[in-house]
């Protein structure tokens, strides 16, 4: 993790060495070199750890709230929703604060998410397999409705171009303070529910056993992990997979319960954003690459190796 | 309506959507003045609108959808599984790589074509072909009654679809706007060429239909009847699923990826005349054509004088229209 993130200070465009790296970051000067560092390479990294682990913790309560391996803010429409909701807010409203803007992709999330599970229940239809198509669905649905937005408005088409297809470069600086610390108070209002989630990836059943309110558990997990990902698309757009990965990754090293899962996944989910985000800088130079294209690379094999190897559709959360 | 009557009565309803399309637009050519400019009686105003501008962008889309439509009912009947489309099994966005590939690897500094675009269609059908083995494979080792085969499309369409983007930023071959309508599916930029290349494509395609007939009437059947009706379900899957890549490859290469045609038209066809395939292909080719000129008389009016890409019209006329397919019976997926 701190290997990935100190190779994410040092690779770019321009390869800096470890001196140029240290001398930015503890006695700064005004050198272009300085500046790139710091304005550009530190909030670059700071936001793919930050918009990483939400997105693994996100993706992890998701996943065990719906018993559905497939379960990812991703897949489930939930960052399509968060991401016409903030396009509409700014090609249709104009508005432009970063508060309000998160305001209104996390009320997307929760809306989105909303829908492709209500929709899911609603028909009994409970497979995971199902579940996921009805999210990718609407998540086609929505993006055609973000897509006529941009077309309709040549302006926001190019600026939002690259945003949509998920990055973490040229994010402002400002909005990076707000944004962690609301995705910090997110993941403090998970805490609480630890025990319930592990019950609930078991079994309703065993939920109810233990006096957990399962309507509700589900419910406020759900709400939060689409908030975390409304935030995360807020910070830098819709990325996908990321979400997938991670919770899964943490399972195949042994995370047990969601008190190991949670932090693990997390952890997993900073670095794999980390390492995409580096490998996007470098897989087409001097051009880059937007971020979820390269999770996208990786996460579609993962798709497909769970789904080869689903048994009956149970999460082993 | 009986069934056989309905093919007519769609042929018909095609006609009066063409005459639509070519017609509607910033100023109406009435009927009988496009019959005018097609005798060589027209003025020369309405001749250029309706030959160089309209009449080209139409049969497009026309043939587009007939072309997706039948590629859809294919592989629905090939795998069993209502909700296959091409762009559902990543055939399209498989197909899009080969044309951004095709083009990358064919253009000048000058952002011309060194070869002939005839060629497009092929490099796209290179595209779709390998996203059609993979499903195949993948379907192949998990038995076709799996309804896995939708999810694993799901995945090697999000795969294809991240190479495509890749390609689009990494190539000076479009701007990124250009290149987003394309792939939404847009017939706006349709030239006589374009519409050459893909009739003929379905003009090769159509005599194989014929011969497909009896076998992809027995795929409708149980395994066990199947067989003993002489059915060689590996052999029609394998030849359906080419097909459908070929039929794909064409419509992409020239309108990029119309959403959800694939999946509606046989549907509706179904609907209409039932499940025999001699009647059921004309069918779902003649509604493809239909929903996709509609959409795209939709997509030029809507917000005129700003045109929408007309694979958002379908989609958002197709993907709630999938979700309740989707939803209205718990199938194991």
């Amino acid at each position: 993790m701190a290997l990935a993130a100190i190779a994410s200070l040092h690779l770019g465009l321009n390869m800096y060495g470890p001196r140029d790296v240290a001398t930015a970051l503890f006695s700064p000067s005004n050198e272009t070199t300085d500046i790139v560092i710091r304005n550009l390479r530190v909030p670059r990294t700071v936001l793919a750890c930050l918009v990483g682990a939400s997105l693994g913790i996100a993706g992890a309560v998701m996943q065990s709230c719906t018993r559905n391996p497939l379960a990812e803010p991703g897949l489930m429409g939930v960052n399509a929703g968060a991401a016409f909701a903030l396009v509409a807010a700014l090609s249709l409203f104009g508005v432009e604060t970063f508060l309000l803007l998160s305001a209104i992709a996390a009320a997307g999330a929760v809306l989105a998410s909303l829908l492709v599970f209500g929709l899911a229940l609603s028909a009994r239809a409970v497979g995971p397999g199902q579940v996921l198509l009805a999210g990718v669905t609407v998540a086609a649905l929505l993006a055609s409705l973000t897509q006529m937005l941009l077309v309709t408005d040549e302006q926001a088409l190019e600026a939002l171009l690259f945003w949509l297809a998920g990055s973490f470069a040229d994010r402002p600086v400002e909005v990076l303070l707000p944004g962690a610390s609301l995705l910090l108070l997110t993941t403090v209002a998970l805490v609480p529910m630890i025990r319930a989630l592990d019950a609930l990836a078991l079994s309703d059943e065993a939920a109810q056993a233990i006096g957990v309110s399962v309507t509700r558990t589900r419910l406020v997990g759900l709400g939060l992990a689409a908030l975390m990902a409304g935030l995360c698309v807020a910070l830098a757009g819709p990325v996908a997979f990321a979400g997938l990965l991670a919770p899964h990754l943490a399972r195949l090293m042994g995370a047990r319960g969601h008190a190991q899962l949670l932090p693990i996944a997390a952890l997993l989910g900073a670095l794999t954003c980390l390492l995409a985000d580096v490998a996007a800088r470098m897989v087409i130079m001097p051009g880059e690459a937007p971020v979820g294209v390269l999770l996208a690379l990786l996460g579609a094999p993962t798709l497909i190796v769970l789904l080869d190897r689903r048994r009956a559709g149970r999460a082993e959360a | 309506m009986s069934r056989s009557a309905a093919i007519p009565a769609l042929g018909l309803g095609l006609l009066m959507a063409l005459t639509a399309a070519i017609g509607l637009g910033s100023s109406w050519i009435g009927p009988e003045r496009i019959l005018a400019v097609l005798i060589g009686e027209g003025s020369r105003t309405d001749a250029i609108i309706v030959s160089t501008l309209r009449a080209p962008r139409a049969l497009l889309a026309l043939l587009a959808g007939a072309a997706l439509a039948l590629a859809g009912a294919l592989l629905q009947r090939a795998t069993r599984n209502p909700l296959a489309s091409p762009a559902v099994l990543g055939l399209v966005d498989g197909g899009a790589v080969g044309v951004l590939v095709f083009l990358l690897v064919f253009s000048d500094e000058a952002n011309a074509l060194t070869v002939s675009i005839a060629w497009q269609p092929v490099a796209a059908a290179l595209g779709a072909f390998a996203a059609a083995a993979v499903i195949g494979i993948l379907a192949q080792r998990r038995g076709w009654q799996a309804r896995e085969l939708i999810l694993y499309g799901v995945a090697v369409a999000a795969f294809c679809a991240a190479i495509a983007t890749l390609l689009m930023i990494a190539g000076p071959v479009y701007r990124a706007g250009q290149a987003l309508i394309w792939l939404a599916g847009s017939v706006h930029q349709a030239h006589w060429a374009d519409v050459a290349v893909l009739a003929g494509v379905l003009a090769i395609a159509a005599p194989a239909l014929v011969l497909m007939l009896r076998p992809l009437d027995q795929m409708l059947l149980d395994g066990g009847s199947a067989m003993a009706t002489g059915l060689r379900p590996i052999a029609t899957r394998i030849v359906a699923l080419a097909m459908a890549a070929v039929l794909t490859a064409a419509a992409v290469s020239f309108a990029g990826g119309i959403a959800f045609v694939g999946l509606i038209a046989p549907h509706a066809a179904h609907r209409l005349v039932g499940p025999r395939a001699a009647l059921h292909l004309p069918a779902t080719a003649l509604l493809g054509a239909t929903i996709v000129l509609c959409a795209d008389i939709v997509a030029r009016l809507a917000f005129a004088p700003i045109e929408l890409p007309t694979g958002l019209v379908t989609a958002l006329i197709g993907a709630p229209y999938f979700l309740y397919l989707l939803l209205r019976r718990p199938a194991h997926v």
